[in-house]
Protein backbone atom coordinates (compact mmCIF):
# COMPACT_ATOMS: atom_id res chain seq x y z
CA UNK A 1 0.00 0.00 0.00
CA UNK A 2 2.74 2.08 0.43
CA UNK A 3 3.96 2.03 -2.87
CA UNK A 4 0.70 3.03 -4.24
CA UNK A 5 1.23 6.28 -2.19
CA UNK A 6 4.55 6.95 -3.65
CA UNK A 7 3.04 6.45 -7.61
CA UNK A 8 0.17 8.86 -6.39
CA UNK A 9 2.57 11.43 -4.86
CA UNK A 10 5.08 10.93 -8.23
CA UNK A 11 1.99 12.19 -10.09
CA UNK A 12 1.08 15.13 -7.68
CA UNK A 13 4.97 15.79 -8.48
CA UNK A 14 4.30 15.51 -12.39
CA UNK A 15 1.17 16.98 -12.77
CA UNK A 16 2.33 20.27 -10.89
CA UNK A 17 5.28 20.53 -12.63
CA UNK A 18 3.12 20.44 -15.97
CA UNK A 19 0.72 23.33 -14.52
CA UNK A 20 4.00 25.40 -13.38
CA UNK A 21 5.47 25.01 -17.08
CA UNK A 22 2.30 25.05 -19.31
CA UNK A 23 2.60 26.24 -22.93
CA UNK A 24 -0.50 27.24 -22.64
CA UNK A 25 -4.05 27.32 -20.61
CA UNK A 26 -4.82 23.86 -21.59
CA UNK A 27 -2.62 21.82 -20.42
CA UNK A 28 -2.20 23.87 -17.47
CA UNK A 29 -6.12 22.70 -16.69
CA UNK A 30 -5.19 19.42 -17.63
CA UNK A 31 -2.63 19.19 -15.43
CA UNK A 32 -4.83 20.50 -12.88
CA UNK A 33 -7.29 17.84 -13.41
CA UNK A 34 -4.40 15.58 -12.84
CA UNK A 35 -3.64 16.92 -9.55
CA UNK A 36 -7.00 17.12 -8.70
CA UNK A 37 -7.95 13.32 -9.25
CA UNK A 38 -4.53 12.03 -7.65
CA UNK A 39 -4.85 14.26 -4.47
CA UNK A 40 -8.09 12.45 -3.97
CA UNK A 41 -6.53 8.99 -4.28
CA UNK A 42 -3.74 10.48 -1.80
CA UNK A 43 -6.43 11.62 0.93
CA UNK A 44 -8.12 8.50 -0.02
CA UNK A 45 -5.11 6.64 1.22
CA UNK A 46 -4.40 8.62 4.31
CA UNK A 47 -8.09 7.42 5.40
CA UNK A 48 -10.42 10.40 4.49
CA UNK A 49 -13.83 9.41 2.68
CA UNK A 50 -15.75 13.40 2.33
CA UNK A 51 -12.92 15.27 2.08
CA UNK A 52 -11.34 13.00 -1.24
CA UNK A 53 -15.19 13.00 -2.74
CA UNK A 54 -15.22 17.09 -1.97
CA UNK A 55 -11.86 17.78 -3.48
CA UNK A 56 -12.79 15.83 -5.98
CA UNK A 57 -16.04 17.34 -7.14
CA UNK A 58 -15.06 20.92 -6.42
CA UNK A 59 -12.14 21.08 -8.34
CA UNK A 60 -13.56 18.85 -11.56
CA UNK A 61 -17.01 20.01 -11.17
CA UNK A 62 -15.89 23.66 -10.09
CA UNK A 63 -13.08 25.32 -10.56
CA UNK A 64 -12.49 23.12 -14.12
CA UNK A 65 -15.67 23.83 -15.90
CA UNK A 66 -15.05 28.02 -14.77
CA UNK A 67 -11.28 27.78 -16.41
CA UNK A 68 -12.14 25.81 -19.15
CA UNK A 69 -15.17 28.37 -20.19
CA UNK A 70 -12.00 30.94 -19.51
CA UNK A 71 -9.76 29.09 -21.93
CA UNK A 72 -12.29 28.69 -24.26
CA UNK A 73 -13.02 32.74 -24.36
CA UNK A 74 -9.35 33.82 -24.58
CA UNK A 75 -8.30 31.10 -27.07
CA UNK A 76 -5.79 31.27 -29.53
CA UNK A 77 -5.79 28.92 -32.96
CA UNK A 78 -2.33 27.95 -32.77
CA UNK A 79 -1.61 27.56 -29.06
CA UNK A 80 1.89 25.93 -28.24
CA UNK A 81 2.77 22.62 -27.52
CA UNK A 82 4.85 20.71 -24.88
CA UNK A 83 7.85 20.20 -27.62
CA UNK A 84 8.46 24.16 -27.57
CA UNK A 85 11.90 25.09 -26.55
CA UNK A 86 11.20 27.53 -23.93
CA UNK A 87 8.21 25.42 -22.28
CA UNK A 88 11.16 22.22 -22.09
CA UNK A 89 13.24 24.35 -20.80
CA UNK A 90 11.02 25.36 -17.90
CA UNK A 91 9.97 21.41 -17.50
CA UNK A 92 13.97 20.81 -17.16
CA UNK A 93 14.50 23.43 -14.48
CA UNK A 94 11.62 22.95 -12.43
CA UNK A 95 11.92 18.90 -12.51
CA UNK A 96 16.11 19.70 -11.98
CA UNK A 97 14.85 21.98 -8.88
CA UNK A 98 12.44 19.45 -7.67
CA UNK A 99 15.33 16.62 -7.65
CA UNK A 100 17.15 18.58 -6.07
CA UNK A 101 14.89 19.79 -3.16
CA UNK A 102 14.30 16.18 -2.35
CA UNK A 103 17.49 15.03 -2.94
CA UNK A 104 19.26 17.58 -0.38
CA UNK A 105 15.84 17.36 2.17
CA UNK A 106 14.57 13.90 1.72
CA UNK A 107 18.20 11.73 1.63
CA UNK A 108 18.16 10.39 4.82
CA UNK A 109 14.36 9.30 4.54
CA UNK A 110 14.13 5.57 5.24
CA UNK A 111 10.90 4.95 6.99
CA UNK A 112 7.72 4.20 5.05
CA UNK A 113 6.40 6.23 2.69
CA UNK A 114 2.63 6.02 3.40
CA UNK A 115 0.53 4.00 5.12
CA UNK A 116 -3.52 4.13 6.91
CA UNK A 117 -3.42 5.60 9.97
CA UNK A 118 -6.51 4.27 11.53
CA UNK A 119 -7.71 4.53 15.07
CA UNK A 120 -10.88 2.49 15.40
CA UNK A 121 -9.50 -0.53 13.58
CA UNK A 122 -12.58 -1.57 12.38
CA UNK A 123 -14.80 -0.35 9.66
CA UNK A 124 -16.96 2.69 10.44
CA UNK A 125 -19.39 4.28 7.79
CA UNK A 126 -18.42 7.87 9.15
CA UNK A 127 -15.16 8.65 9.37
CA UNK A 128 -13.26 11.20 10.71
CA UNK A 129 -13.37 13.58 8.44
CA UNK A 130 -17.17 13.57 7.40
CA UNK A 131 -17.26 14.52 11.67
CA UNK A 132 -15.26 17.80 11.22
CA UNK A 133 -17.11 19.10 8.46
CA UNK A 134 -20.19 18.13 10.42
CA UNK A 135 -18.77 20.16 13.12
CA UNK A 136 -18.82 23.58 10.73
CA UNK A 137 -22.45 23.39 10.74
CA UNK A 138 -22.50 22.52 14.84
CA UNK A 139 -20.56 25.07 16.36
CA UNK A 140 -19.00 26.40 13.50
CA UNK A 141 -22.63 28.42 12.40
CA UNK A 142 -21.24 31.50 12.37
CA UNK A 143 -17.74 31.39 9.82
CA UNK A 144 -20.68 29.40 7.96
CA UNK A 145 -22.82 32.36 8.12
CA UNK A 146 -20.01 34.59 7.04
CA UNK A 147 -18.55 32.24 4.06
CA UNK A 148 -21.67 32.69 2.92
CA UNK A 149 -21.82 36.47 3.16
CA UNK A 150 -18.22 36.40 1.72
CA UNK A 151 -19.51 34.50 -1.15
CA UNK A 152 -22.62 37.19 -1.99
CA UNK A 153 -20.26 39.83 -1.93
CA UNK A 154 -17.89 38.08 -4.29
CA UNK A 155 -20.61 37.86 -6.61
CA UNK A 156 -21.73 41.65 -6.54
CA UNK A 157 -17.33 42.01 -7.10
CA UNK A 158 -17.88 39.67 -10.04
CA UNK A 159 -20.85 41.58 -11.94
CA UNK A 160 -19.26 44.83 -11.15
CA UNK A 161 -15.99 43.63 -12.36
CA UNK A 162 -17.48 42.26 -16.09
CA UNK A 163 -19.93 45.41 -16.15
CA UNK A 164 -18.23 47.17 -18.85
CA UNK A 165 -17.39 50.99 -19.98
CA UNK A 166 -21.18 51.37 -20.52
CA UNK A 167 -23.55 51.42 -18.11
CA UNK A 168 -25.68 48.47 -18.81
CA UNK A 169 -26.41 45.10 -19.16
CA UNK A 170 -23.71 42.67 -19.76
CA UNK A 171 -22.22 43.24 -23.57
CA UNK A 172 -21.19 40.44 -25.57
CA UNK A 173 -17.25 39.80 -25.19
CA UNK B 1 10.28 15.92 6.95
CA UNK B 2 8.32 13.14 5.98
CA UNK B 3 7.74 12.60 2.05
CA UNK B 4 4.12 13.63 2.16
CA UNK B 5 5.13 17.13 3.27
CA UNK B 6 7.89 17.60 0.90
CA UNK B 7 5.07 16.90 -1.87
CA UNK B 8 2.42 19.48 -0.82
CA UNK B 9 5.39 21.75 -0.34
CA UNK B 10 7.24 21.51 -3.58
CA UNK B 11 3.46 21.80 -5.07
CA UNK B 12 2.75 24.92 -3.18
CA UNK B 13 6.59 26.17 -4.40
CA UNK B 14 6.08 24.84 -7.71
CA UNK B 15 2.73 26.43 -8.31
CA UNK B 16 4.17 30.06 -6.82
CA UNK B 17 6.67 29.87 -9.49
CA UNK B 18 4.94 29.21 -12.10
CA UNK B 19 2.64 32.69 -11.31
CA UNK B 20 5.95 34.14 -11.26
CA UNK B 21 7.50 33.51 -14.09
CA UNK B 22 3.92 33.72 -16.20
CA UNK B 23 4.74 34.15 -19.85
CA UNK B 24 2.12 34.95 -21.63
CA UNK B 25 -0.85 34.13 -20.49
CA UNK B 26 -2.87 35.53 -17.56
CA UNK B 27 -5.18 32.27 -17.50
CA UNK B 28 -1.89 30.00 -16.80
CA UNK B 29 -0.89 32.69 -13.95
CA UNK B 30 -4.85 32.19 -12.51
CA UNK B 31 -4.17 28.49 -13.10
CA UNK B 32 -1.04 27.92 -10.86
CA UNK B 33 -2.73 30.22 -7.68
CA UNK B 34 -5.18 27.34 -8.32
CA UNK B 35 -3.05 24.53 -7.44
CA UNK B 36 -1.17 26.71 -4.81
CA UNK B 37 -4.57 26.45 -3.50
CA UNK B 38 -5.11 22.61 -4.28
CA UNK B 39 -1.46 22.16 -2.37
CA UNK B 40 -3.29 24.07 0.61
CA UNK B 41 -6.42 22.05 0.80
CA UNK B 42 -3.90 18.72 0.61
CA UNK B 43 -2.53 20.02 3.67
CA UNK B 44 -4.60 21.02 5.41
CA UNK B 45 -6.55 17.93 4.58
CA UNK B 46 -3.42 15.51 5.79
CA UNK B 47 -3.46 17.62 9.33
CA UNK B 48 -7.04 16.54 10.02
CA UNK B 49 -6.51 12.93 8.57
CA UNK B 50 -3.13 12.21 10.21
CA UNK B 51 -3.10 14.10 13.40
CA UNK B 52 -6.89 12.89 14.33
CA UNK B 53 -7.91 16.27 14.95
CA UNK B 54 -10.86 16.40 12.95
CA UNK B 55 -12.02 19.31 13.79
CA UNK B 56 -9.62 20.99 11.41
CA UNK B 57 -11.37 19.53 8.92
CA UNK B 58 -13.67 22.33 8.55
CA UNK B 59 -10.41 24.69 7.39
CA UNK B 60 -10.33 23.02 3.55
CA UNK B 61 -13.86 23.18 3.02
CA UNK B 62 -13.76 27.19 4.01
CA UNK B 63 -10.08 27.31 2.30
CA UNK B 64 -12.22 25.76 -1.00
CA UNK B 65 -15.31 28.39 -0.87
CA UNK B 66 -13.13 31.23 -0.64
CA UNK B 67 -10.85 29.98 -2.91
CA UNK B 68 -13.53 29.93 -4.97
CA UNK B 69 -14.46 33.35 -4.08
CA UNK B 70 -11.18 34.53 -5.20
CA UNK B 71 -10.39 32.25 -8.72
CA UNK B 72 -14.42 34.19 -9.61
CA UNK B 73 -12.80 37.23 -9.26
CA UNK B 74 -9.32 36.63 -11.03
CA UNK B 75 -11.97 34.87 -13.90
CA UNK B 76 -13.76 38.06 -13.90
CA UNK B 77 -10.72 40.48 -14.15
CA UNK B 78 -9.67 37.91 -17.23
CA UNK B 79 -13.21 38.73 -19.12
CA UNK B 80 -12.51 42.32 -18.29
CA UNK B 81 -9.13 42.06 -19.61
CA UNK B 82 -9.92 40.85 -23.05
CA UNK B 83 -12.66 43.06 -23.11
CA UNK B 84 -10.92 45.74 -23.25
CA UNK B 85 -7.36 44.28 -24.46
CA UNK B 86 -8.89 42.03 -27.15
CA UNK B 87 -6.99 38.72 -25.58
CA UNK B 88 -5.15 38.05 -22.27
CA UNK B 89 -1.62 38.29 -23.26
CA UNK B 90 0.58 39.36 -20.55
CA UNK B 91 2.56 41.88 -22.54
CA UNK B 92 -0.34 44.02 -23.69
CA UNK B 93 -0.91 45.05 -20.12
CA UNK B 94 1.17 47.95 -20.19
CA UNK B 95 -0.62 51.07 -19.32
CA UNK B 96 1.13 51.65 -16.05
CA UNK B 97 4.74 51.30 -17.63
CA UNK B 98 6.55 54.08 -18.17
Amino acid sequence: MSYLVCVLLFGLMVGSVGVASNPSPYFAAMGLVMVSGVGCGVLICFGGSFLPLVFFLIYLGGMMVEFAFSAALSAEPYPYGWGNRSVKMYVAAYVLGVGCAWKVLLGKWSGFWGGILDESGELLVLRGDMMGVAAMHDVGGWILVLGGLGLLLTLFVVLELVRGVSRGGLRTV
Amino acid sequence: MTPIQMTFSTMFLLGLMGLTFHRTHLLSALLCLESMMLSLFLATSLWALQLSTINIATVPMLLLAFSACEASSGLALLVATARTHGSDHMQNLNLLQC
